[in-house]
């Protein structure tokens, strides 16, 4: 059987070695024995941490990811607190919390608007051709295209002002930040603010008459091709509502009953990581269930992250339109929680309103004009463990220093890493779905990519992306790596046979 | 005010082994001053490139690729057409072309002309790593070609763009 195994690969070639890559393995049948998904990761972070002072991280790390240095920022920051055992001020907790959630807006926008988009705003089933940002600006207006545009500059305007500068913020020092707000400045951010709750409205009813009222959307998103029962992880309030900056990490079954509810230092009783001959990364699973492959279900280690399992471990949000929004995603979609992944998609503008709403709230309070925003620490430097809700899911930042404050081990779990095996998972099953055979179309290309584009996965935190997208490349192998056929599928939605 | 004929743009990560290329390259252009080049510097990715374009008369990007087709500090001039635009799977997917299609789209002042200078790289994953010899030396060679771009486009702007010094002769860029 194994010799007459052929392998698929789905290559997007990028400037780093093809950031995600899809091997698919067929037997001799022609069906799907299994598929891989794999991404290159940074390697040596950990050695070129090692005797850094500790307060460097938040710069450090902030320059891995060019597309979320402030999660990373944020997260090193919250980890630098706990090593030197100071809590920030209140006014530098709120400075912080309010720069946070301008970026966790500003960043879901843009996936929604210009990479969900292409599958959702134009259309699973529209041609190649306008399956991009040119398509869901045709389908939106160029009005509105102009209003993210605008929306985004605004509240990375927020970063900017207070956090130095909008793509390696300087904000987080331990106990607080590093500078107060000025009041006219509190006067633009209020604005920005009030617009961005309007705008995050507006893009929520867009989304249901462009995809809620489409029964084929609809369907789509609870098709059995794109659902896995699995646990979910998500950082939850004192009330148990979604917090992108603080809390505890709050673990749901595939029933949605609370399975565990841990602080940050806690997270290696809970976390454990799986590693697999064909990968790079490390798969995260629950330790206390522990690894039993990818597989989902109650006995299965497996647990997501991201919008959706933030919406799922929690009870709410914490906000009174987001709250609504919340409500109204469950029922349309039965009971709690929600096992389909493409209703990631929908979560996300529920935490798109949450977030600007939480903007308008800390825009709007007093104290972050208040000068307080520092508590020196004054306790030797041990250990500690920063963890925020990065857009794409749980971040979490561990350092160990000597007793000047080097750094002597330092550990980061990202988001994708969470995901990692559900993501690998829902690849397997839609292609296991879609593909019988060597004969694959175009069409197969786009749902599998959509069975990981949900997730908004992060690949290899190299800081910038040019030149960006090319055409999916599918090489079909004999396993003496032979290549057998290739297809190339190219924006005008043509296969060239080579 | 004087007038800018090219934008250069570096995109890069200094702690990223060759991934620092660009920075590099844009060091070397500060210091050379080039009369009609406005260098800048980015470490963002993406959509947020778009930034950067509004507004330049005509575009060059200094870049790392990874091909794997060809040995390391090889450099690469392409243009917008060779590439496509098709839906990414990420942030990491959309790139300068998507952000330059969609300022058209939306009517921004993006430029017409986009080169890209890209230098292949060995390794731009290993944080700290160092630079590969061949990627060290490929800089000579894209602040010459920049420096001859420079000077055809001043060239096609008229005789009296064309005749004004530059290089180490001209006035700091920054003056």
């Amino acid at each position: 059987m194994s010799s007459e195994r052929r392998r698929i690969v789905i290559d997007p070639i990028t400037r780093l070695e093809g950031h995600g890559k899809i091997d698919i393995f067929l037997n001799d049948s022609g069906t799907v024995e299994r598929a891989y998904f794999q991404v290159p990761e940074l390697r040596g972070f950990e050695k070129f941490a090692e005797g850094r002072p500790v307060e460097d991280m938040p710069q450090i790390t902030s320059r891995i990811c060019g597309v979320c240095p402030m999660a990373h920022h944020m997260a090193a920051t919250k980890a630098v607190d706990a090593v030197y055992g100071v809590s920030p001020t209140s006014p530098g907790r709120k400075i912080r919390e309010l720069v946070y959630n301008a970026f966790v807006a500003e960043d879901h926008l843009l996936h929604f608007y210009f990479l969900g988009g292409p599958d959702f705003v134009v259309g699973p089933n529209a041609p190649a051709a306008e399956r991009n940002i040119l398509g869901v600006i045709a389908k939106v207006g160029v009005e509105a295209g102009k209003k993210v545009i605008d929306m985004r500059r605004r509240l990375r305007r927020i970063m900017e002002v207070a956090g130095g500068k909008p793509i390696h913020p300087v904000l987080g020092l331990p106990g607080g930040v590093a500078r107060p707000i000025k009041p006219e400045e509190q006067d633009e951010f209020k604005k920005t603010a009030a617009d961005s709750v309007e705008f995050a409205r507006f893009t929520l009813d867009l989304f249901d008459k462009i995809v809620l009222k489409n029964s084929d959307y609809v369907n789509l998103i609870v098709s059995d091709a794109f659902t896995h029962r699995t646990y979910y992880m998500g950082t939850v309030d004192g009330n148990n509502h979604v917090n992108f900056y603080d809390g505890w990490v709050r673990v749901v079954d595939p029933e949605g009953k609370e399975y565990a509810k841990f602080k940050p230092e806690q997270y290696l009783d809970y976390v454990a990581e799986h590693v697999e001959p064909w990968s790079y990364v490390k798969f995260c699973y629950l330790k206390p269930v522990g690894w039993k492959g990818f597989t989902d279900g109650a006995e299965s280690g497996v647990y997501s992250v991201a919008p959706l399992a933030r919406l799922n471990a929690a009870d709410g949000m914490a906000t009174p339109l987001a709250n609504e929004a919340y409500q109204q995603m469950f029922a349309a979609l039965g009971a709690k929680p929600v096992h389909h992944t493409l209703a990631n998609h929908w979560a996300r503008l529920v935490e798109v309103l949450y977030a600007c709403e939480r903007v308008k709230q800390l825009a709007g309070d007093p104290e972050i004009v208040d000068p307080n925003i520092r508590n020196l620490p004054t306790e030797v430097p041990r250990e500690g463990v920063g963890i925020v809700e990065a857009p794409r899911g749980t971040l979490i930042h561990h350092f160990a220093t000597d007793e000047r404050g080097l750094v002597r081990k330092a550990n980061l779990i990202v988001a994708t890493q969470n995901n990692a095996a559900r993501i690998a998972m829902s690849v397997e099953k839609a292609a296991k779905g879609l593909i019988s055979g060597p004969d694959v179309d175009e069409g197969v290309l786009n749902q599998i990519e959509m069975a990981f584009r949900a997730y908004d996965p992060c690949h290899g935190c190299a800081t910038h992306s040019l030149p960006g997208s090319m055409p999916l490349i599918l090489r079909l192998r004999g396993t003496d790596g032979r290549l057998v056929r290739t297809l190339r599928r190219d924006s005008d939605g043509s296969l060239y046979n080579d | 005010m004087r007038r800018t004929y090219l934008r250069i743009l570096c995109l890069g990560n200094d702690i990223l082994a060759d991934d620092a290329f660009a920075f590099r390259v844009a060091a070397r252009l500060h210091g050379l001053a080039l009369f009609g080049a406005e260098v800048m510097e980015a470490a963002t990715s993406g959509f947020d490139l778009l930034e950067y374009t509004v507004g330049a008369p005509a575009l060059v990007v200094v870049d790392t690729v990874q091909t794997g087709q060809a040995s390391p500090g090889t450099v690469f001039e392409l243009r917008e057409d060779d590439w496509k635009l098709i839906p990414g799977g990420s942030p990491h997917y959309i790139g300068l072309f998507e952000a330059l299609a969609a300022g058209r789209a939306l009517g921004l002042p993006v430029p017409e002309e986009v080169v890209i200078l890209a230098v292949e790289a060995y390794d731009c994953l290993t944080v700290g790593g160092p630079m590969h010899p061949a990627v060290e030396e490929a800089v000579d060679e894209v602040v010459n070609r920049l420096r001859e771009m420079l000077r055809q486009r001043m060239g096609a702007a008229g005789p009296a763009a064309a005749a004004t010094p530059e290089g180490g002769t001209s006035p700091p860029a920054n003056g």
